[in-house]
């Protein structure tokens, strides 16, 4: 009796070290996962920055005006159509109803 | 006979122990080091495990160092659709320390194999004077690495951390300032400086670039046609209180870091505090309404064209304004005369609990701290009658469009905001106005845009059903008023049928134009020039032409909120 109680205890001392290492192992890759991820998002952030400068509206104007000889339209709101999908076909509607006021 | 009894308990307890002793084969002795041992075992192993991996944590920890330095750090901020407004970055400027460089000429060649466009014959005499001082600043990562293989002591890196502004002016009065100790000073920057130092996410705001960049850009282009003083506008959505778009204009660039002491550069939308003139009319019919006290059709019959009180004399601004109007037609035409006689009606305490309600006559609590005080002032029968034409009392642009947000939403409570909050935090709305009061202004606000008769006829951009109220004051000067000097203000609301956003367009001290060209929106043709200087002829169309641009934007990209 007071051997199975012995070996029992040995088997989970041991087993308990062996999964605690083994947590710590995974511990330390998501420590080391989460530290890369914080490396790349700081390199994302820098890139995103550059891209948010770059592509800003104002930029854009000033590329506009120094690349393409044609200005940029106004949309008219009236003219954009809305396609809805049907079992058979597509329906092209207005994509703003029309007001009896306008 | 006793004795004897006793000597043979003794006997029979004793063969009893040994006979155990020997059935289980094992000596106690024995089984006590061994447990003793086994227990020595086990912590020695647990103990092992954990200094091995106590030592790959240090490894671990050595290699990867944190990348946010605690000093100086400040969350970035991003606008609504995740683009940035500010981000701290971090970069390193080399200094050169001359008493520790060993051969000084060696050095300037090498630097100046490194860096062939500075001017050598500056930083030889500062090598010389023996003082520190600073190289190249915001070095690149390339540079960094050639100038420290030089391996000179004298070559020293400091890594600072800079905060730095993409969008340069466009959020300046939204955003702020931060003085050179990392603190705060106005805009989002200090009344958020607690958390920007301690959060590791961006804050979200509720602005969006593009349609700040078409409002800016729209603002700067009457500021020139109109010479107006300055201006601005505020878009938002009527149902929640974000903040999509918030301009003052003049503005400056957060990038430069000046210290801005012209009052000219004041946030007009939270911190200017101005007479608004006929858009506080809406309030007072509103209040009417809520009251019950008045239809939209009841009518008010031989209307004065002058009214006396004390030394003030009212009358209407437009001599063909009718005698009879109805309660619809003294909003549409901006009567005067009407809106006094709905005043007096309403009386002192329900004009003043409506206005109270929807939170004008009080300071607001915002995001940012530059934020105006409405000027106190005493109720009398003087003061009713000029508040119910919007003169004599005073209020801020951001409140005004709070005001007409809730006469337009339903009459429900909304918080301007520009911190963009879950779904969750917009929810659980008060309503403040009874229900149907809403839908009778929103009908007539459109038929100012749609009519004859109204003053807002230059902001019918097709497709986009605005309807809005014009006010045009002229501003307070010691012992009255001025005509030279004016604030014209057009508050409008869009699509009228199912309002989503509010808008206030204020131009302060704008003049009229001689070569603008209106092209009229109700029928064919265009006019040159400004005949008045009214809020119809000059914030409308800024209004107008804003609408027109941001329209297509707000319809498409914000088509499912």
């Amino acid at each position: 009796m007071k051997k199975v109680v012995f070996i029992n205890i040995f088997i989970l001392i041991l087993a308990t070290s062996l999964i605690k290492n083994s947590t710590k192992e995974i511990e330390d890759k998501i420590f080391t996962v989460n530290e890369s991820i914080r490396s790349l998002k700081s390199e994302l952030g820098d890139v995103l920055l550059e891209y948010n400068y770059l592509s800003s509206p104002d930029k854009l104007t000033q590329y506009q005006t120094q690349f393409f000889e044609k200005n940029l339209i106004k949309i008219d709101i009236t003219k954009i159509k809305k396609l809805t999908e049907k079992d058979t076909h597509i329906e092209i509607g207005d994509f703003v109803e029309k007001k009896k006021d306008e | 006979m006793s004795d004897k009894k006793n000597n043979f308990f003794l006997e029979e307890y004793e063969n009893e122990f040994s006979y155990k002793k020997n059935k289980t084969n094992l000596n106690i002795e024995f089984n006590r080091i061994a447990f003793i041992f086994f227990i020595f075992l086990a912590i020695s192993i647990i103990y092992s495990i954990q200094l091995l991996h106590l030592g790959s944590l240090k490894k671990v920890a050595n290699i990867i160092k944190p990348l946010i330095p605690k000093k100086n750090y400040r969350a970035d901020i991003i606008d609504r659709n995740g683009n940035y407004l500010v981000k701290t970055v971090s970069s390193i400027d080399i200094g050169i320390n001359p008493i520790e460089a060993i051969d000084k000429k060696k050095l300037l060649i090498n630097l100046q194999l490194i860096f062939p466009n500075k001017n050598y014959k500056e930083i030889s005499k500062k090598i010389k004077k023996n003082k520190y001082f600073y190289f190249e600043k915001k070095i690149t990562a390339n540079n960094y690495e050639k100038i420290m293989m030089l391996g000179d002591k004298s070559i020293k890196s400091e890594e600072r951390l800079t905060r730095i502004y993409p969008q340069k002016n466009l959020f300046s009065h939204i955003i702020g300032q931060i003085d050179d100790d990392n603190n705060g000073i106005s805009g989002l920057e200090k009344s958020f400086d607690e958390e920007l130092k301690q959060i590791k996410e961006p804050l979200k705001l509720t602005v969006d670039t593009d349609i700040q960049f078409l409002i800016r850009e729209e603002l700067i282009k009457f500021h020139s046609v109109f010479k107006s003083k300055g201006s601005t506008a505020i878009l938002m959505n009527v149902n929640n209180g974000e903040i999509i778009s918030m301009v003052s204009y003049p503005d400056f660039d957060l990038n430069t870091r000046e210290t801005i002491s012209d009052i000219n550069f004041i946030n007009r939308a939270t911190k200017g505090v101005y007479e608004l003139g006929s858009v506080f009319k809406t309030f007072t019919i509103a209040a009417g309404l809520e009251e019950g006290l008045i239809e939209t059709d009841t009518e008010f019959l031989n209307l004065e064209k002058k009214l006396k009180c004390g030394k003030n004399i009212i009358s209407e601004y437009d001599k063909k304004i009718p005698s009879d109007l109805t309660v619809e037609q003294i909003l549409i035409r901006s009567g005067n005369i009407g809106a006094v006689r709905i005043g007096q009606k309403l009386e002192i305490n329900k004009l003043k609990l409506f206005l109270e309600k929807i939170g004008v006559l009080s300071k607001i609590d915002f995001d940012i701290e530059e934020v105006g005080e409405p000027i106190p002032f005493k109720w009398g029968k003087c003061k009713l009658a000029t508040v119910s034409f919007g003169h004599g009392i005073t209020t801020t642009p951001l409140q005004l469009a709070k005001g007409y947000a809730i006469i337009a939403n339903g009459g429900f409570e909304i918080k301007p905001s520009l911190i963009k909050k879950t779904l969750e935090d917009n929810q659980n709305q008060k309503r403040i106005i009874k229900e149907g009061v809403s839908k009778k202004i929103n009908e007539i606000l459109r038929k100012i845009v749609t009519t004859k008769e109204g003053t807002a006829g230059l902001a019918n951009i097709k497709g986009y059903e605005v309807g809005g109220k014009t006010g045009t004051a002229e501003k307070a000067i010691v012992g009255g008023y001025t005509r030279k000097a004016k604030v014209n203000t057009f508050a409008s609301i869009f699509p009228t049928s199912n309002p989503k956003y509010v808008m206030v367009v204020l131009l302060d001290e704008p003049k009229t134009s001689e070569d603008y060209i209106y092209k009229y929106k109700n029928k064919s043709g265009s006019y040159k020039g400004t005949p008045f200087n009214t809020a119809g002829w000059t914030s409308v169309e800024v209004a107008g032409k804003i609408i027109q641009r941001i329209g297509p934007i707000l319809a498409t990209k914000y088509i499912e909120n």
